[in-house]
Formats: C-alpha cells, structure tokens, sequence
C-alpha cells in the first residue's frame, strides 16, 4: 500500500483546546446516544414522563370538571397528593434508572480497561483526576439530567393548570432538585467505582448489579437477623428513594436522616476511592 | 531531547528497571529499543512518555520531567502495544477525541485529523468501524493518533506485532518518512531483525538493565566476540576436515547429515565459508545458524556483563 504524504503535518496551537473533562463525557454521551440501548431507555423514561404528566392532569380534570364529580372521592385516595405525592414524581423512574445505570455506567471505566485507552488518554495532557471527574459526571449528570423532567414538567404543568393549588407544590423543585443531585452521584459513584473493578463492559454490568443487589440483600438480611432499620442505609436503592422523602418530609420515609447521610456518605467514599485506586496510571500499565 | 540518570522504576517489590543513564539527542532519526519480553522496554517507555515518575533518578524529556508535565505530553505521541479497539467504534470519531484531549482546538481539528489519516494512507477508510479493519489498518489509525498534535518524539511500543510482512514494510517506510522529517522516533521491539532493519541506533535492554547502547554495527561487534553455532548440512567428513582448518572453530560436533560448528568471529569466517562452497571444495547443501537468536545474544551479553 503506498504512502501518501512526503511532508509531516504542521504541529496545531494547542493552546486552545477544550477541557479535558468535557470532551470525555460528550464522547460517552455521544456513544451511548448512537447505540440501542440509549434509544431504549429514551423510550422508556419517555412514558414514564407522559404517564406522570397524564396522571396530573386526570388530577385537575378531577378538580375541575363537574361530570367526573361522582369519581373524585375515590380518585382522591389513589391520588394522594401530599409529601408522599411529591417524592413519588421520581421514584417510579428510579428503578428503571438503576438498570440503566448499571448497564451503561458498568462499561465505563471496564471497557477503557479492556481496550487499554487508559494509557493512551494518560499520554496525552489529561490527569487521571481529569478522567475520573469525566467518567463520575457523566455517570451521574445521566441520571440526573434523566430526572429533571420528571420533576420539572410536572411542577410546570400543575403551576398552569392550578397556580398555586395543584397537586405539585410550587416548592417542590427546590427540595426535589438537590434529592435528584445526591442520587444521581449516588448512583454514578456506584457504577464507575464498581466498573472500575472489572476487566471487560460485561463484567462491570455484573459488578454494577452485584453490587446494587447483593447490597440490599446484605442489608435486608441483617435488618432480618438485629431488626435494626438503620441498616438499610447499606442498601444504595432505598438511600436514592429515601433522599426525596427526606426533602419532602414524608412521615415514614424508607430510611431516617442520620443512617441516610451516614449511609450515602459511606457508599460515595467507598466507591469513589475503589475508582481513584483503579485509575491510577501505575494500573493503567501499557 | 531524552535524557535518563540513574532513573529506575519499581513496581512494588519487582523492579521494572533498573538504574539506567542515556542520551538521546535532538532532532529526527530512529532509535530501536531492543529486548526480549520483560527487559523493562515498556517500563522505560512508561517513564518517558510520562505516565509514571521515575522510583528513582532522573528522566527528562525536552529538558523537563515528563510526569503529568503537560508541557511534555504536548510535544509527545504514544502507540502503545496491542491493537484491541472497541468494535462498533468508528475509526474517526475516535481520533477526533483524542484530538480533542491532545489539545486540538475545534476549528483545526478537521484538518490535523485529515493530515494525519494522509499520512498514515488511511484518508479514505477513517470511517470504518474497528471491527472491519485489519490489524495493519488498526496500527495506523493508532499512528495517526499519535500524529494529530503534530509531536517531536513519537514513541511506538512493539508496532510490528501481529502484522504481516507487507504491513511492517509500510509501517517501516512510514517510520523513516516520519524521521527523516524531523521526528524523533523510538521504536520498542523484541525481535532483532526488525530494529536492525529499522534504525540507526539501538538501546538494548535485558531483565531491567541497559547491557548496550549504540549502532548496529557496533552492537555487532560486540557480540562477535562470543562463539556463534552454526548448523552445515552436507558430506560430513569432508566439511569436519574445513572446519578443524579454521583458526575461528571453538567446537566441533559431527553430526550424521553434516556438522555443527561453533565460531568466533562469524564474521570473518561466513565469507571464507562462502568462497570455499562457491569453489566447490565442501559440499554444504544448507546452512542454518542456531543461535543468531536475540536470546542468544541477552544470554551472550549478559554473561559479558555478569
């Protein structure tokens, strides 16, 4: 095969490059926007969203119009429509979320691993703290940037349809947003550090979901054995459900405040740490 | 532009390398670092192209430490060994990222990704998906990564393995293309044919150590100090009486379909060997040399350095 160039090319400005951080997380979203799995996902948060938007609007319509008079006492009890109302505008979607967390965060860190990019990102003027912040923000923007219209559209939608009456209280962003943040990295750290422990996409999936679930049954078990409820905190899926009801105020919230911190603090430390140790340039070795 | 003191790397307990000092100067030119696995190549590799400090010493590329120095990345590109790439992952979507953390701005990264694609010759088969690519193919897009930024050091760790004769030719020529421009050019491999084939200057590294540094020809005579075996085939008394007549024979064993013979010197007596068949005084139907192996040479040097 010939070669085709006598010249080398000229050396580019670098000075004006763009961060580091950014261009790793947009090549993520990137990919997962143009593989199957993001389009199934898009399509199912999707219904999702419209099956909370239509259930408001049942809501108003049942407030509203005299014809459907007769059915509101009954719709008023499976329409709750206090704290526990607000806190359920995400938790639906949480399940469904942890799944595609699991399955697209557990390839993160795995499959540059396997590909052995680490080595050559490294090579280039990018730090391993560069790298990590990519891979945590995009872990966690994901699902966060998923759960905004859950609480958005709803909000948005009852403030039009209601004013300050709808089912939506008109404060429920400003306690629903910073749940959805400490979630989300939650999740996010969850998945990069138990991604980073594998050696192939396949298997950071399993250790993502491992993790998830093998906690919770930990937690379960020992909840069984001692009959203490603080130790569900060990179980990162009622920690993300249970950050909402806390900001909203629910009465009997999955887990109580201080084994909420505790336990959230303790999962994000435990995993953040796994990652920066596995993402060390003396691990990513040529 | 490369220069080590005493620099050394630990993994733990196990040392990758041990105290080594070399130069390398500026400007374009070949330098084959040679070794069989586990030699420390890709541990030297690993300290200049700054992805791990040194456990001890110094290393200085550009006249700076390359660890986490931008300034150096900048200046540096890395073919690291392997060819693996994500599959389904088009070829240039994933140059225009590393672009991009090389530090490219947007509006000039189309065309430093299209000189670099020309370069390697891979200009109009970018937008293949990995899995459809050859190994040789692969290895260029991995140059042209390399190439992007437009480095002064370009740093390739065992380039030749896994392709096939055509392949390491063009890559070959593409090296020298890129070193007569300018480039310094630092080659990793373990098999001695392809550096000597290659470069101008080898560093030879064996179980962490540098045992040799300098030319081709200078390694050579090094080593034709030590007795080389070499396989005659043919009548075997006839070749066994030319043997024991050679000042050079350290050993002679007669064999049923010819003799083994171990020289020194292998340089000085391949050309009498030569004239004796071409006159038709030994009956040597194959020659065939049994230690002219890169091991055999570590063993050799070792035992000079021991």
């Amino acid at each position: 095969m010939p070669i085709y160039a006598p010249t080398l090319p000229p050396a580019p400005d670098l000075s004006l490059g763009q961060p580091p951080v950014l261009v790793l997380m947009r090549f993520d979203l990137a990919r997962l926007w143009r593989q199957k799995i993001g389009r199934f996902f898009g399509f199912g948060f999707l219904a999702l969203l419209l099956f909370k938007v239509a259930r408001i609007y049942v809501g108003h319509l049942l407030q509203t119009n005299a014809a459907l008079r007769p059915v509101k006492d009954f719709a008023q009890s499976i329409l709750t429509q206090g704290a526990s109302f607000q806190a359920d505008l995400l938790s639906p979607a949480s399940y469904l979320l942890w799944f595609l967390v699991a399955l697209v965060g557990g390839g993160l860190v795995a499959r540059d691993t396997l590909y052995r990019v680490r080595p050559l990102i490294y090579a280039h003027p990018v730090s391993p703290r560069d790298y990590l912040l990519a891979k945590l923000g995009f872990a966690s923007g994901l699902p966060f940037l998923i759960l905004l219209p859950f609480v958005l559209l709803p909000w948005l939608m009852s403030l039009l349809l209601a004013g300050l009456d709808g089912p939506v209280w008109v404060t429920a962003p400003l306690r629903l947003l910073p749940a959805m943040a400490i979630s989300s990295i939650l999740m996010g750290s969850l998945a990069v550090g138990a991604s980073s422990l594998a050696a192939t996409p396949r298997a950071g999936v399993s250790w993502v979901l491992g993790s998830v679930l093998g906690a919770g049954a930990l937690a379960g078990l020992l909840r069984g054995m001692t009959g203490i409820a603080a130790v569900d905190a060990l179980n990162p899926v009622l920690l993300a459900e249970a950050w909402p009801q806390l900001l909203v105020g629910v009465e009997r919230p999955f887990v109580a405040w201080v084994p909420t911190v505790v336990g959230t603090a303790l999962h994000m430390a435990l995993w953040v740490t796994l990652a920066v140790r596995r993402t060390r340039p003396s691990e990513a070795i040529l | 532009m490369i220069s080590l003191d005493r620099a050394s790397l630990r993994y733990g307990p196990i040392l990758g390398l041990s105290p080594t000092s070399f130069e390398l100067p500026e400007a374009g030119g070949i330098t084959g670092l040679l070794g069989p696995n586990g030699a420390g190549k890709s541990s030297l590799i690993q300290l200049l192209s700054g992805l791990l400090p040194p456990s001890g010493g110094e290393v200085r590329v550009f006249g700076q430490a390359p660890f986490r120095n931008p300034a150096v990345l900048a200046r540096l590109g890395l073919v690291p060994e392997g060819d693996r790439m994500p599959s389904g992952l088009r070829a240039d979507r994933w140059l225009r990222m590393m672009g991009q953390l090389a530090g490219i701005p947007a509006a000039e990264l189309p065309a430093a990704q299209a000189r670099a694609l020309t370069t390697v010759g891979m200009a109009d088969r970018a937008h293949l998906p990995f899995a459809s690519m050859s190994k040789g193919m692969r290895q260029r897009i991995r140059l042209a990564q390399a190439l992007l930024h437009g480095p002064d050091l370009l740093i390739l760790d065992e380039p030749f393995n896994g392709l096939d004769p055509e392949a390491r030719l063009v890559l070959m020529a593409l090296l020298r293309t890129l070193a007569d421009g300018g480039v310094r050019v630092l080659v990793s491999s373990h098999i001695l044919g392809e550096i000597a084939q290659l470069t101008d200057r080898i560093l030879l590294l064996f179980r962490g150590r540098l045992l040799a540094e300098g030319s081709v020809p200078e390694i050579r005579q090094l080593l034709d100090r030590h007795p080389v075996e070499l396989r005659l085939v043919g009548e075997p008394l006839a070749l066994a009486r030319w043997a024991v007549e050679q000042p050079e024979l350290a050993v002679l064993r007669v064999e049923e379909e010819g003799v083994v013979i171990s020289v020194r010197s292998p340089r000085e007596i391949l050309p009498r060997l030569q004239a004796a068949v071409a006159a038709g005084t030994i009956p040597v139907r194959s020659l065939d040399p049994l230690d002219l192996n890169l091991d055999a040479v570590f063993q050799y040097l070792t035992k000079d350095h021991a």
